[in-house]
């Protein structure tokens, strides 16, 4: 009988591994995204949602969470470059001189083949992004005038770079990209799929990007557009 | 030149119902566990014949040697058949039994069969089904959950079990996937891309075999207690058949020029549903499973020479032959029938739009019957294969059909333990000539081949372990030297010819003649003139064939050169066989022998026998041997299917 | 095209036994007629090379007629060519043009290493099978066909799977070179049916286990394999293979 390590890490075990922590990021996204979109309500809102999950438990909740989102991302981010990169180079040393996409039921898309990119793509956008805004680009958080952390002022000062709107919205197309193959990927991976509703699946994975992309894709610009300097 | 040497086959006593029963118990056997992993058995070949013995063999606790010409044993050519299995299991209580299904084959083998062998056949048919629904096969089913049937050519029973057109190759999964077992066992050891070149006797009794590798080009040398042929038929003699480009006689041929008699060569089955002949490029003839024949309707334009398309011609203006001729079974008689009744239309100038050897296979009245759905359910595949030949929509325009070399009845001469004139050598499904005497039945070839392979050969390659008091022999024995050497010597042969015609232009010259003289009719001043023209072809070929590469390699082109070597005198033997049997049955029509409506006309009288011929060397006419057939439970009738 | 026929521009894929590595080679072919099978077209250039003197092009095939699954190569960049639901043997000419240029390679895939020329070395399918692609059943131990009923849905499932020619393009065409459709459609056959369901946790963790030591790469889910299958199998069974591979890992069966 093989051990469960093994099992966890056989071809089968790694896109399970990709799939479940990929729905538990997707999971994130969109919670994160709620939470943004208090940012549309003003300064008090999002600060106050800020606050709320900074004290929440006596500020465990936040550190539970950030261990867990850790532990979710590296898990996923090993595994997808185990299938996409390592395993799949080793796979297939001498390749094709000449190839094409079948084409007809093929899934295979710019956002399946792009995976591995969009993927490393949005790790730089996150580790800047918490960069940015979790840590203040390493300057003092200031407060607001409830006592709370000023993070509005934060993302307001960011976003009033028409630089990083850019790199936000083109990070946030990708993500809606990752998101294109991922989503109906992760269902197949977890055995959830079979003909009768993986087409379901697969539009509801188009969805799901477009949804998400826009959803990311209005705050950037919102803010920007808001500038307290006016525009 | 032929005598009167006593061939004994061994047929048990006692009533026909009983003798295989009689003769397990009566045979010895090797007890379970060391002893029979202390014997070795060769396998040659993983059909489902070759590859049903080795699995079981294996699962006995043999120590088998599987080999293979194929890349992998579940290619084997019984993969490419289509239409399904027979069984006497009677679950449509259509009046099935053994006893019937016993009776159709030996009356569809026009009466040139061995009684016993056929009886064992029908006997052993139903367990092959319960074995195979019990190894996963998935055989079609009906809304019930049992298993369903269909019906086949010359019988009047549904007792036909299939896996939609492809049972051939759900059968041999099954098949390899027992195999597989076995290697994981570590029973059977698998020796894929090898081909046997001859075949090694120690003290007159088979002990091994000659096997090159064909990747490499290695000579090898096998040792063994026994060994098991089962490679197959070899239509391709004709050049173009329905077989796989690599089927070929080579193992049997050279077992046979080592003293295994060779028997009822001349019993050649001519499918009569095949895509017609096209071009001079063609590599083979594509089958179309005569199951089509169940809602399909054969027919001619009535009047010679017709150009109009078939859907310009009025029904009045169309004839249905097989439904006019034979109004008791119509579309269903036997192959060789319908295969011979095209030929007659064809000749006298009705055939389809293709060409003058093509006849109309029309399902215009299943569609409006049935429905389109049903009839794609039916045979959507082989309408989608013949679409991509052809270009016609089968569904629209009617399909056209000719027969096609098929299935070779004849083969090596085996007793009713399959063993061959040579003692340790089995022979095993189309490789041997038993059951299916001048004609084989739809689906009768897959229910032999498992027959042979999961329940006879174990059986009576035990005894044969048991009873013979074997010395042990290893590969370094002089005879090994000897053989391999001949092997050599062929190969080296084969390519200092360095001629300039290649191996399919002459196996094309071959083809030719023997589709135009050994063909679907033959006639003594065309056969004469077959053995004379393959004799010279053969002179041609060892003096003007082309090859090119090395020995030590992988050179398809050479493995088909040493293939066509033996093609080239089996083809004379067939044309001699023929020639002799001045009767028509089966497959096998003699112009001069026929009934006035045109009929085959056979001569129980002399020819009540299966001939069995001796090699007596290179370029030496061949002598001919007798084995009586007797008919203890049939009466001996003219085969009337009107 | 003339009356004599197309002519066709080859780029074949040429490697000795033996060899790390290959190259492409140019040769040209005249009187293609457009009923004429691929493979016949390359029986021509064989039967012109040999002439020349020259070594044949090396590659597989047996039965012609799609069902064997011996033949496999990669016709203009697409295994099995150009047509859905077609083998190698299949492709007819009159798909080509006149004066077109065709590519054919091998079937690349680190498991299946290249013999010659075009002509590769799938045994590694045969090693998985063995680990369970199979019913336990010996000879003789087997109840009556009809002893237990199965559902015509199921068995029109099985089928479906049980359909695989085993060629190997599926693996072919796989940007990874996964072997996972082959794989799965053994598992989901034998999944599908009462008989084959008392193995199935054991046989699904085992035949897995070996496609990874093959080398086989993941399955990325880009459904490449389903589409150039010849008898379009779905990658529904890739699903149906990680439901039973878990299974068998949680239940230990």
């Amino acid at each position: 009988m093989a051990s469960l390590g093994s099992i966890a890490w056989s071809s089968v075990g790694k896109k399970v591994i990709t799939g479940i922590t990929g729905l538990a990021l997707f999971g994130f996204v969109c919670v994160h995204l709620l939470g943004n979109l208090t940012l549309l309500i003003g300064p008090n809102a999002f600060n106050s949602y800020a606050h709320f999950l900074e004290t929440a438990a006596h500020g465990w909740l936040i550190y539970a969470f950030e261990v867990y989102i850790i532990a979710v991302f590296l898990f996923h981010i090993v595994s997808a470059v185990t299938v996409a990169w390592t395993d799949k180079r080793k796979a297939r040393q001498a390749g094709y001189k000449y190839s094409r996409d079948a084409g007809g039921k093929s899934r295979k898309s710019l956002a399946s083949r792009s995976m591995i990119y969009t993927g490393a793509i949005l790790l730089v956008f996150i580790i800047g992004h918490i960069f940015l805004f979790k840590f203040n680009g390493g300057n003092p958080h200031t407060l607001d005038e409830h006592g709370y952390k000023d993070l509005y002022k934060v993302v307001d000062e960011v976003f009033a770079s028409l630089g990083f709107v850019i790199f936000t919205v083109v990070s946030m197309i990708l993500l809606g990209l990752h998101l294109r193959h991922g989503f109906w990927s992760a269902f197949q991976s977890l055995g959830w799929a079979n003909d009768r509703y993986l087409p379901l699946l697969e539009n509801l994975a188009r969805v799901v990007a477009v949804v998400i992309a826009v959803g990311y894709i209005i705050l950037p610009i919102y803010m920007h557009l808001t500038q307290p300097g006016g525009h | 030149m032929s005598t009167n040497r006593k061939l004994d086959a061994k047929i048990p006593g006692g009533p026909l119902a009983l003798k295989w029963e009689r003769h397990k118990m009566d045979n010895p056997l090797v007890a379970p566990g060391g002893n029979r992993r202390k014997f070795t058995v060769i396998v040659v070949g993983t059909g489902l014949a070759g590859g049903g013995a080795a699995a079981t063999m294996g699962e006995l606790g043999y120590n088998v040697l599987n080999f293979c010409i194929q890349d992998t044993p579940r290619r084997a050519h019984s993969v490419a058949a289509q239409g399904g299995i027979n069984a006497a299991k009677d679950y449509q209580n259509d009046g099935d039994s053994i006893e019937r299904l016993f009776y159709d084959t030996i009356k569809g083998g026009d009466y040139r069969s061995r009684e016993a062998n056929v009886y064992r056949l029908a006997e052993l048919s139903t367990g092959i089904i319960d074995q195979c629904v019990a190894m996963g096969v998935p055989f079609a089913r009906e809304y019930g959950g049992t298993l369903a049937n269909r019906s086949f050519g010359g019988v009047q029973v549904s007792r036909t079990f299939y896996a939609r057109g492809q049972t051939g190759q759900q059968l041999l999964l099954g098949v390899y996937s027992a195999l597989s077992r076995q290697v994981q066992a570590g029973t059977v050891k698998m020796f894929p891309r090898y081909e046997m070149l001859d075949l090694v006797l120690v003290d007159g009794r088979a002990r091994g075999i000659i096997a090159r590798d064909l990747t490499t080009g290695e000579i090898k040398r096998y040792a063994a207690d026994a060994v098991v042929l089962a490679t197959g038929g070899y239509s391709p003699v004709y050049y173009l058949s329905t077989n796989a480009v690599n089927c070929n006689a080579t193992a049997i041929w050279r077992a046979h020029r080592r003293g295994a008699l060779f028997s009822n060569p001349c019993y050649t089955q001519i499918h009569p549903t095949a895509v017609p002949h096209m071009g001079d490029y063609q590599s083979k003839l594509s089958l179309m499973s005569e199951s089509l024949r169940n809602d399909g309707r054969v027919w001619v334009p009535k009047k010679p020479g017709e150009t109009r398309r078939p859907s310009d011609i009025p029904e009045a203006e169309r004839d249905y032959y097989l439904e006019r001729r034979y109004p008791a079974f119509g579309n269903l008689v036997p192959r060789d029938i319908a295969a011979r009744a095209a030929k007659v239309e064809c000749d006298a100038g009705k055939h389809a739009y293709m060409s003058p050897y093509s006849v109309y296979l029309d399902f215009g009245d299943a569609i409006q019957r049935l429905g389109r759905d049903v009839v794609a359910d039916r045979y959507g595949n082989l309408f989608s294969m013949y679409e991509e030949i052809i270009g016609d929509n089968p569904y629209q325009v009617p399909m056209m059909i000719y027969p096609a070399p098929h299935y070779t009845m004849g083969g090596l001469w085996v007793d009713y333990n399959l063993q061959a004139t040579i003692e340790g050598l089995f022979v095993a499904g189309e490789a041997n000539f038993s059951d299916h005497g001048a004609n084989r039945l739809g689906a009768s070839a897959l229910m032999q081949g498992l027959a042979d392979g999961y329940f006879v050969v174990p059986r009576v390659v035990a005894s044969y372990l048991a009873g013979a008091k074997l010395q042990a022999v290893k590969t370094d024995h002089p005879a090994f030297a000897a053989v391999e050497n001949d092997v050599r010597g062929l190969i080296g042969r084969l390519l200092a010819i360095k001629g300039h015609r290649t191996v399919r232009e002459i196996h094309w010259d071959l083809g030719r003649i023997m589709w135009d003289k050994v063909g679907m009719a033959r006639d003594a001043a065309g056969l004469k003139e077959a053995i004379a023209r393959i004799g010279e072809l053969r002179g041609q070929f060892w003096h003007e064939l082309a090859l090119s590469g090395t020995d030590a390699d992988l050179n398809k082109q050479l493995e088909q050169a040493a293939r066509l070597a033996d093609y080239l005198e089996l083809g004379e033997l067939m044309a001699r066989d023929a020639l002799m049997r001045e009767e028509s049955c089966g497959g096998h029509f003699r112009n001069e022998h026929q009934t006035p409506d045109g009929e085959a006309k056979r001569d129980d009288a002399n020819f009540c026998f299966v001939s069995a011929w001796e090699y007596t060397g290179e370029n030496r006419e061949p002598v001919m041997h007798r084995e009586h057939l007797a008919f203890e439970n049939v009466e001996l009738k003219t085969r009337s299917y009107k | 095209m003339s009356d004599k026929g197309m002519t066709i521009h080859l780029k074949i894929w040429r490697q000795a036994r033996g060899a790390k590595t290959g190259k492409f080679v140019d040769y040209t072919v005249q009187n293609i007629q457009p009923a004429m099978s691929f493979l016949e077209m390359l029986d021509i250039l064989n039967e012109d090379l040999v002439k020349k003197g020259e070594e044949a092009v090396e590659f597989d095939s047996d039965c012609r007629e799609g069902i064997c699954g011996t033949c496999g190569l990669v016709i203009k960049g697409t295994a099995h060519g150009p047509h859905a639901a077609t083998t190698t043997c299949e492709v007819r000419m009159r798909g080509f043009k006149d004066g077109e240029t065709i590519t054919v390679e091998p079937f690349r895939a680190g498991p299946f290493p290249v013999i010659k020329d075009l002509v590769v070395d799938r045994t590694a399918f045969d090693r998985i099978q063995q680990q369970g692609g199979y019913v336990s059943a010996n000879v003789g131990s087997a109840p009556d066909g009809n002893a237990v009923p199965v559902s015509k849905y199921y068995a029109d499932k099985a089928m479906d799977v049980a359909s695989c020619i085993g060629c190997g393009a599926c693996v072919a065409a796989c940007p990874n070179a996964s072997a996972s459709l082959f794989v799965s459609a053994k598992i989901s056959q034998l999944s599908r049916l009462p008989q084959g369901g008392l193995e199935r946790g054991r046989r699904a963790l085992a035949m897995v286990a070996q496609m990874d030591q093959e080398g086989f790469g993941d399955c990325s889910n880009h459904g490449e394999c389903e589409a150039v299958c010849p008898k379009e199998i779905s990658i529904e069974n890739i699903a149906l293979m990680r439901r039973e591979y878990m299974r068998g890992a949680l239940k230990g069966d």
